[in-house]
């Protein structure tokens, strides 16, 4: 039975976290809401720190024995300091997608690993939930738009999912002739978007099994918003424990302390769901029951983040509406974050419904 | 333990409990569930064949188990609707409180009792003005040599009336702050000043509250559990056990109601499927967070998430049976046994400290806040 991180991987997460306090302060995500190369150091620093060698844990020649536990709790740390880099796109939901592919996918996951930047095309027009954007035709060539694509902007490859006669394929398109990345507004500058529109030739692409592709990319998202919930629920405690009004601190009513509380709680729900479906993920073959593990942690973080911040946003009081203060940098990091690849309601609405027809979870 | 031993208990657990049961049991498990003598005579097997406290030694009615092993036993019997012990305050509250603190002669004489169930056990905490303020007790107990006279009143003691003893609290010391001039003492119930009244319940329920009123009651000094004055460390030491089993209930009945959502409902639910992930989520949420807990004790690391489970278990619990109650439409009013659920349910968050007391330790213990 698995029961979370060993006290290695705790140690290594603390190393994550303390690497993150010096090198990502809060103005270091400021400035990448305007400056489009500011993530480039920082990127830098998690490729020496090997958290982008990840994209291989558990295959390849020189296999750390790393698990997809210890990618989790890196991106946790990651969204707890709301680090403007691409591991969560490149790393967490793009490699996930091509580790599913099998041993070809090694030179590709590769490179990912030494640094090179991939993001996923999984948000279709219409529709709440990802799913298959593009189309992979006969000749080889893929067509279509995706919307939302995080960080497109910065990635050197585009990993695609496309409707392949009545199937499903991931096809990898090098970002260049034939890709064009149209960069959209984002709450969060720091998290960019684009609807990124192909008319090109794949380099590689093979049949997959939509759910399974698109498993790894919700459990990263969720392990981030993990980070950015417990974030935002320490900014307000910290405020909670020295803002006095009626001569007394306002973390000592109840009105305050147990909305935190409720706080506490959603963080530790979404935590121990990220956990066990990384667990999960780990284990072959896992079905269905892998899709929908991922999904409920991705729900239940996505939850946590929003009730962290908007308590968060509540307690700071006008503080909160600032733009000097850091918490609307949490708050639009889990709206973000919350919003791709499916809200909770979405997310909640199709594992239940499955499983109220006698299917998984 | 090893995994293949574990599998092989569990196994060995499934077929004493198979042949304990009659072979109606699960078609009629409505009926069984309130069969008090079935329950009694499967206490008695337990504690013989060593699961009613697996982890304590084979005299005390166990098997010296690891705790990761004690909860796949407690996990299994649960899934299994494994018949529910008639007085939970005497296995799982007075016993391991005896086993902490009492004297040889009193483990001697009260401990076999108490887990076989030939005698009940209430716990004499609450009284009219003490319910969450437990250490505001007014009970009081003066000395005099070897004998403690007692005078006050208890509510809420569940069982009194058909228990042979309760672990009473007192005040001792009333010059003391209030946690430090408590005393835990067992009481004999048939002792003369002592008048039982059972208090109807809102629903059925086998575990009817009672008051206890006291009256120049007689208790030698033999009868302290652990040291005088010390009774504030023996209530939390056996609420914290009680505390960790709380949650697998709470499991095991997410589990029961989103099995019966399934099968039971009436008509399309799709308005309800995303209530039903939800619970899916807290069910595995509360399972997950039981085993991380136990890890992080068994590792010796602090054990944040011990903290959230009362609080969220019992939630989680009531946002079950409501749901269930919402896919059965107005078929929902005519079933006694939903009517009971719901009703135990909205217990959840009162019993074993209230969940504006569990949001309180969380944010005063975990997240740091000061006290109101």
């Amino acid at each position: 039975m698995h029961t979370g991180p060993n006290a290695d991987q705790l140690e290594l997460q603390a190393a994550a976290r303390e690497v993150l306090r010096k090198s990502c302060p809060s103005t270091l995500v400021r400035q990448a809401y305007s400056d489009p190369r500011a993530w480039q150091d920082l990127w830098k620093t998690a490729v020496q720190m090997g958290w982008t060698q990840l994209a291989l844990r558990g295959i390849g020649p020189d296999d750390l024995g790393l698990t997809t536990l210890d990618l989790v709790l890196t991106l946790e740390a990651c969204g707890g300091a709301l680090a403007p880099i691409p591991l969560i796109s490149s790393i967490g939901v793009a490699a996930g997608a091509v580790r599913t592919l099998g041993p070809g996918a090694l030179d590709l996951l590769t490179d990912l690993a030494d640094g090179s930047v991939a993001t996923l095309a999984a948000q279709p027009t219409g529709q709440r939930l990802p799913g298959v954007p593009l189309t992979l035709d006969d000749a080889g060539r893929v067509h279509g738009s995706a919307l939302c694509v995080p960080d497109a902007v910065h990635a050197d490859l585009l990993v695609a999912l496309c409707s392949s006669a009545d199937r499903t394929a991931l096809a990898i398109v090098p970002i260049g002739d034939g890709v064009l990345i149209e960069p959209a507004d984002s709450a969060d500058p720091s998290r960019p978007l684009a609807v990124v529109t192909v008319d090109a030739r794949a380099v590689e692409s093979a049949i997959v099994d939509l759910e399974q592709a698109i498993a790894p990319g919700l459990l990263a998202l969720a392990a981030e918003l993990v980070g950015t919930a417990h974030g935002a629920l320490d900014m307000a405690v910290e405020h909670a424990k020295t803002r006095r009004q009626f001569d007394r601190v306002i973390g000592s009513y109840q009105g305050v302390k147990h909305a935190l509380a409720d706080n506490y709680v959603a963080v530790e729900r979404a935590r121990a769901l990220v956990y066990g479906a990384a667990a999960l993920l780990d284990e072959a073959p896992a079905g269905p029951r892998l899709w929908d593990a991922c999904a409920l942690a991705k729900a239940a973080a996505n939850d946590a983040a929003l009730a962290c911040t908007r308590t968060a946003v509540q307690v700071l009081g006008a503080l909160g509406q600032t733009w000097e203060h850091d918490i609307h940098l949490y708050l639009r990091r889990a709206w973000v974050s919350a919003a791709l690849f499916g809200d909770s309601s979405s997310l909640y609405h199709a594992v239940g419904r499955r499983y109220m027809s006698g299917g998984a979870a | 333990m090893s995994q293949p031993d574990l599998t092989e208990l569990r196994d060995e657990f499934d077929r004493w409990l198979t042949s304990m049961l009659p072979a109606d049991y699960y078609d009629n498990y409505s009926v069984y569930r309130w069969d008090t003598g079935l329950r009694r005579e499967y206490q008695r097997a337990s504690f013989e064949a060593g699961w009613i406290q697996p982890t304590w030694s084979r005299e005390q009615g166990g098997r010296s188990l690891t705790p990761a092993a004690a909860l796949e036993i407690r996990l299994q019997a649960a899934l299994r609707s494994a018949p529910k012990l008639p007085n939970i305050a005497g296995p799982n509250v007075a016993a391991p409180a005896i086993r902490s603190f009492g004297t040889p002669e009193q483990v001697a004489r009260l401990l076999t009792p108490c887990l076989d169930g030939s005698e009940w056990w209430a716990l004499g905490m609450s009284e009219p003005e003490a319910g969450s303020d437990f250490a505001g007790l007014r009970t009081r107990a003066v000395r005099t040599g070897d004998v403690f006279t007692v005078n006050g009143h208890k509510i809420w003691t569940t069982q009194a009336h058909e228990s042979r003893w309760a672990v009473l609290y007192v005040r001792t010391d009333a010059e003391a702050p209030k946690h430090k001039g408590i005393s835990c003492l067992v009481l004999d119930m048939h002792a003369p000043g002592v008048t039982t009244e059972p208090v109807r319940m809102a629903s059925v329920s086998d575990e009817t509250f009672c008051e206890v009123f006291l009256d120049d009651v007689e208790i030698p000094a033999s009868a302290l559990l652990g040291p005088e004055n010390g009774g504030w460390q023996v209530a939390m030491s056996a609420l914290g056990h009680e505390r960790q089993m709380i949650w697998v209930m709470n499991w095991v009945e997410t589990q029961r109601g989103l099995e019966a959502l399934r099968s039971n409902r009436k008509g399309a639910c799709d308005d309800l499927h995303s209530a039903v992930g939800a619970l899916l989520a807290d069910s595995e949420a509360l399972r997950a967070n039981g085993y991380r807990a136990l890890h992080n004790e068994s590792s010796g690391r602090p054990s944040p998430e011990g903290d959230v489970l009362k609080l969220f278990g019992s939630l989680a619990l009531q946002r079950t049976w409501e749901t269930v109650a919402a896919a059965l439409g107005p078929a929902a009013v005519a079933d006694p046994d939903l009517e009971f659920e719901r009703h135990d349910g909205l217990a959840a968050t009162i019993y074993g400290g209230t969940s504006e007391i569990q949001r309180n330790i969380i944010g005063e213990r975990l997240l740091g806040l000061p006290k109101g």
